[in-house]
């Protein structure tokens, strides 16, 4: 299993807000690891950090609330400003492995 | 910008941010764990599974609180809360280490206090650094500017936009409207005064060139009063403006108030009143090339001008002047040549820097003495730190295994070093503002109230440096010998007896720095204290317990103020009488055993000296000093008659001109021969040019300086037959009746003439000792500090020693049940410590002789490289340094052999 490109889990993070609604960490860390389908080494308490640097940033936001076992937890949400930098963001990976990929076949 | 914000934010809230973290991880491990349970792990299993997932929560932790807070801070937070409680364990150590670098900090900070408020904080004009202060030198010795050369230079200079002259009148006699006259601190200057400084009127208009211009008595004249005379006098009112002050002869009308910021062109003076110089001044003196000069010159440079091209073209002019002038009279015993002559041009930011050029050695002398001081201290504390380091190697190894980074070890002790030298800091600067008054009012006297010694920016840059210093010396030091543990990459737990040589090495190297440095001190304090003594075991040939001693200014209204002007017979009789009067009634006073009046008193900083011509031999003519004494003067100061009689009542107007003569005087005229019934004329204007007659010889005495190497001749005429205005007033009394027969005196004085007024009340035991004062402080800051300095440097090696023997404690005893003696023991420490002596000697001799070098102007009577005193100073350390291993040698004497080798 491979790390996470640098960069990729903030990117996935946000893609999983977007598509999921407000979640826990524990949502979040599962969604990314279903996806990944096995092809990443996530210690899920990285995720955390990121978090953090993504609520800084003003991507996200988080409030506390009631998980399903019934115990707070806090959820996390994209803002308005985590969309548009998700967009942004999610232009330029693809543009990158475009490239990426002609520059592979290529040679 | 927002996550800043956050940032610090969450400094503040860190333990409930922490908490909130604690609970979403919880959480999250549960999620977890219940769904491993649910694919039918049992809750160990599922808990274990959910943490491996999960991956480590404490460097996540970690990770996540960097990111949240401002880890620098954090941490430096952390480092103070442990140093500050590693200090209290540490009491004796931290109490040595504070307490001497808040001396250290305060001395420093205490003497650049009172350096900065007496010559380098700039006065209150515009833009100060144009200022320059003009300094006349003959042979580059200070010389003195006459009026004419002053306006001859500032009618051709270019490299000046503006020169103003300044006559200090400290004490000018003045009346305002319906009050008695009083004494005002004045400053003469000249028209261009205020311009060139740049100041601004708080009121009504400044003095200007057309003010300044020669005037005869009826004419007007203009005054500039301060903000704190307007205040105090007038209440601000500005009907001032227009009011007249009265000088002696002349009424000066008010024409408006300095700003209240412009406290005068010099710190330490403060002058209530400035009069245009040349208004105020006689036409005969201004012209004169021997009677006017002037205490201060100062200029503004025309922009693009340095001071050495002003320096260079004001030479150049000084020396063409006096080719155009006529020769000098013969009064002054040498005329200068012109290639003698030369102008010096100074920085004028803080103005004419008259305490700068009286006390800027000494005080330059003691800053460095202090600076010293706080250097060794530093050293002092860094090696104690080094020693407690070593010894705290297995703590800190252990923090290093235990996975601190070496980064944070070093800053622990770095921080360590940091709280010390802050702790210090503070307190000391502190201590500063408590000693700066006190220093300052030793050091100026009476002037020192007229400074302003409030803390200013400078000051506190200069304790922040000394403390910067400080922290860096006591914290890196022992931080670097921290990397070289970590690099050695040992474990040394448990292993004390093997100590990386380098760290001994250090060690020693700093207490060798130590003693060096103290032995400089104790050296200078030495030379100091020899010079101490010679100066106040000066057999002063006048006995000056129990005499009081009133400097008088006699401003009887008519006559002539000056010397050398005739007055009328007239005058000279109703002064003549006047005097006697005061004589008799001062003789009358309880407790008063003998008084007398004369023209100056000793050791007042006044001297005359004139021509005496031998009337058989004209071409004859030696100098001497002169004095003007009434008829009691001898006994009062106790001078000792050698032959023939003193003056007496006897010697009236009317009466045979005498004189009384001292030895050196007689030595110098007669040789062998007897004086007495010799004639001698003195050579000067007035009707006094007659001969007269010597009736006595005295012994000789110090008469204005104890540092006159040989008593010059001397010449005492009786008050009454030249009759001067009196400037002092010497009171023989009895013992402790000082204070009260001061002022009765002064109360005589009033009752006879109103215009006799007291200027300034001493003894003159004061005022003999006053002309040492410089000696004496410097003698006893380096005493303080050289004492100061030898025993931190013992506390230095005691620790260090004290050190050596723990960690040698099983050498020791392996030593001593192998059969060593004991004695062999306690000799290895003091051999020890004796070559440690004459390390530090070698280094420290060189620089204390050095030293006593840049001390010779304050020398008398011992050589600056006097050997006896330095080998004094090498006795003292090495007592010192012997003392301090006596206690660590005792203790390793009695290391029990089988506790030692047990313990390991």
């Amino acid at each position: 299993m491979d790390e996470v490109p640098y960069g990729a889990l903030d990117l996935m993070v946000l893609k999983t807000l977007d598509g999921m609604g407000p979640l826990h960490g524990y949502g979040i860390a599962r969604r990314i690891e279903q996806i990944a389908e096995g092809s990443l080494a996530l210690n899920q308490g990285t995720i955390y950090p990121a978090l953090l640097r993504l609520e800084q940033k003003g991507w996200i936001k988080s409030d506390w609330g009631m998980s399903e076992n019934n115990r707070r937890a806090r959820f996390y949400a994209i803002t308005r400003a985590g969309k548009k930098q998700l967009s942004i963001e999610s232009d330029l990976w693809s543009r990158t492995l475009a490239m990426m990929s002609r520059l592979l076949e290529e040679s | 910008m927002r996550a800043v914000v956050q940032r610090i934010a969450a400094l503040f809230r860190r333990r409930h941010l922490d908490d909130q973290l604690d609970e979403e991880v919880r959480g999250h491990l549960d999620l977890l764990a219940a769904e491993y349970e649910r694919r039918g792990l049992t809750p160990e299993q599922a808990r274990h599974l959910a943490r491996r997932d999960f991956g480590g929560v404490e460097p996540m932790k970690e990770v996540y609180r960097d990111r949240r807070g401002l880890p620098i801070v954090e941490t430096f937070a952390q480092d103070v809360r442990y140093t500050v409680r590693a200090l209290a364990q540490h009491r004796w150590f931290s109490a040595v280490a504070v307490l001497s670098l808040t001396l250290g900090i305060a001395g420093t900070t205490t003497v650049f206090s009172v350096m900065d408020a007496a010559m380098l904080r700039p006065i209150a004009g515009r833009n100060v650094g144009g200022l320059v202060v003009l300094e006349p030198r003959r042979n580059q010795e200070r010389f003195i500017l006459f009026n004419p050369e002053f306006e001859a230079l500032r009618g051709r200079t270019q490299t000046l936009s503006g020169m103003f002259a300044v006559a200090e009148q400290p004490f000018l006699k003045v009346e305002f409207p319906g009050e008695p006259p009083s004494y005002i601190a004045a400053s003469l200057v000249s028209g261009t005064y205020f311009d060139v400084l740049g100041v601004t009127p708080s009121a009504g208009r400044l003095l200007t060139a057309s003010d300044d211009r020669l005037a005869g008595p009826d004419a007007p004249c203009a005054a500039v009063i301060s903000d704190a005379l307007w205040r105090r006098r007038f209440a601000r009112d500005r009907r001032a403006l227009g009011s007249v002050v009265r000088l002696r002869d002349r009424d000066c009308a008010i024409v408006g108030v300095v700003k209240a910021a412009f406290t005068g062109h010099q710190a330490g003076s403060v002058p209530e009143l400035w009069l245009p110089l040349r208004n105020v001044s006689e036409r005969r003196v201004l012209e004169s090339q021997t009677q006017a000069f002037y205490a201060g010159v100062m200029g503004r440079l025309n922009p693009g001008v340095t001071r050495e091209q002003a320096e260079a073209e004001l030479t150049t002019l000084y020396r063409e002047i006096q080719a155009l002038e006529p020769p000098l009279p013969p009064t002054l015993r040498q005329p200068p040549k012109p290639s003698e002559l030369s102008m010096g041009v100074l920085p004028g930011a803080a103005g004419m820097g008259g305490l700068r050029r009286q006390f800027g050695d000494a005080l330059a002398m003691m800053l460095a003495a202090v600076a010293l001081v706080l250097l060794i201290a530093a050293i002092n504390v860094a090696n104690l730190q080094l020693a407690r380091g070593a010894a705290r190697a297995p703590e800190l190894a252990t923090r290093l295994a235990l996975g601190a980074s070496r980064w944070r070890l070093i800053r622990q002790l770095a921080t360590e070093g940091a709280v010390i030298a802050l702790a210090g800091g503070l307190t000391g600067v502190g201590l500063a503002i408590i000693l700066t008054p006190r220093l300052a009012s030793v050091v100026f006297g009476a002037r020192a109230a007229s400074l302003d010694l409030s803390v200013d920016v400078r000051v506190l840059l200069a304790a922040s440096a000394a403390t910067m210093l400080t922290a860096l010396l006591v914290g890196v030091i022992p931080a670097v010998r921290l990397s070289a543990l970590h690099s050695s990459r040992r474990l040394p737990l448990g292993d004390r007896s093997r100590e990386s040589p380098g760290s001994q090495r250090l060690m020693r190297t700093l207490i060798v720095a130590q003693c060096a440095l103290s032995l400089l001190l104790v050296t200078a304090s030495g030379l100091l204290l020899q010079t101490s003594l010679r100066l106040s075991g000066i057999e002063l040939g006048f006995d000056s317990g129990h005499v009081v001693l009133l400097e008088i200014a006699d401003e009887t209204p008519g006559g002539s103020p000056s010397f050398s002007a005739r007055e009328t017979p007239d005058t000279r009789a109703r002064r003549a009488a006047a005097y006697r009067l005061v004589d008799e009634r001062l003789n009358a006073i309880p407790g008063v055993q003998s008084s007398s009046l004369s023209w100056y008193g000793l050791f007042s900083m006044n001297d005359l000296w004139t021509t005496l011509v031998d009337p058989r031999r004209t071409s004859d003519r030696r100098e001497a000093r002169m004095n003007f004494v009434s008829s009691l003067y001898f006994d009062t100061v106790g001078m000792r008659l050698v032959r023939g009689r003193t003056i007496t009542e006897a010697d009236q107007f009317e009466a045979p001109r005498v004189a009384v003569i001292n030895e050196s005087l007689a030595r110098q005229r007669f040789g062998d021969r007897d004086p007495i019934g010799a004639q001698l004329t003195p050579d000067f204007p007035g009707d006094e040019d007659r001969p007269v007659t010597i009736v006595g010889v005295l012994e000789d005495a110090r008469y204005n300086s104890l540092r006159e190497t040989t008593t010059g001749p001397m010449v005492w005429l009786p008050l009454q037959q030249a009759v001067y205005r009196i400037t002092s007033v010497e009171l023989r009394v009895q013992s402790g009746a000082e204070a009260a027969v001061s002022q009765q005196a002064a109360a005589v004085l009033r009752s006879v003439n109103p215009y006799l007024m007291v200027r300034r009340s001493t003894t003159l035991a004061d005022q003999v000792q006053g002309t040492a004062a410089r000696e004496r402080l410097l003698f006893t800051v380096s005493t303080a500090f050289g004492g100061f300095a030898l025993l931190l440097a013992a506390i230095g090696l005691h620790g260090t020693l004290a050190y050596k023997v723990a960690r040698r404690t099983r050498e020791i005893g392996v030593r001593l049940a192998l059969g060593a003696q004991r004695s062999s023991v306690v000799g290895m420490f003091f051999t020890d410590a004796l070559a440690l002596a004459a390390t530090s000697a070698a280094i420290g001799v060189p620089i204390a002789l050095a030293a006593g070098w840049s001390l010779r102007a304050f020398l008398f009577g011992v050589a600056p490289r006097d050997p006896l005193t330095v080998a004094a100073a090498c006795g003292v350390l090495t007592i010192t340094v012997l003392m301090a291993s006596c206690v660590p040698a005792f203790r390793a004497s009695r290391v029990d052999p089988v506790t030692a080798l047990r313990s390991e």
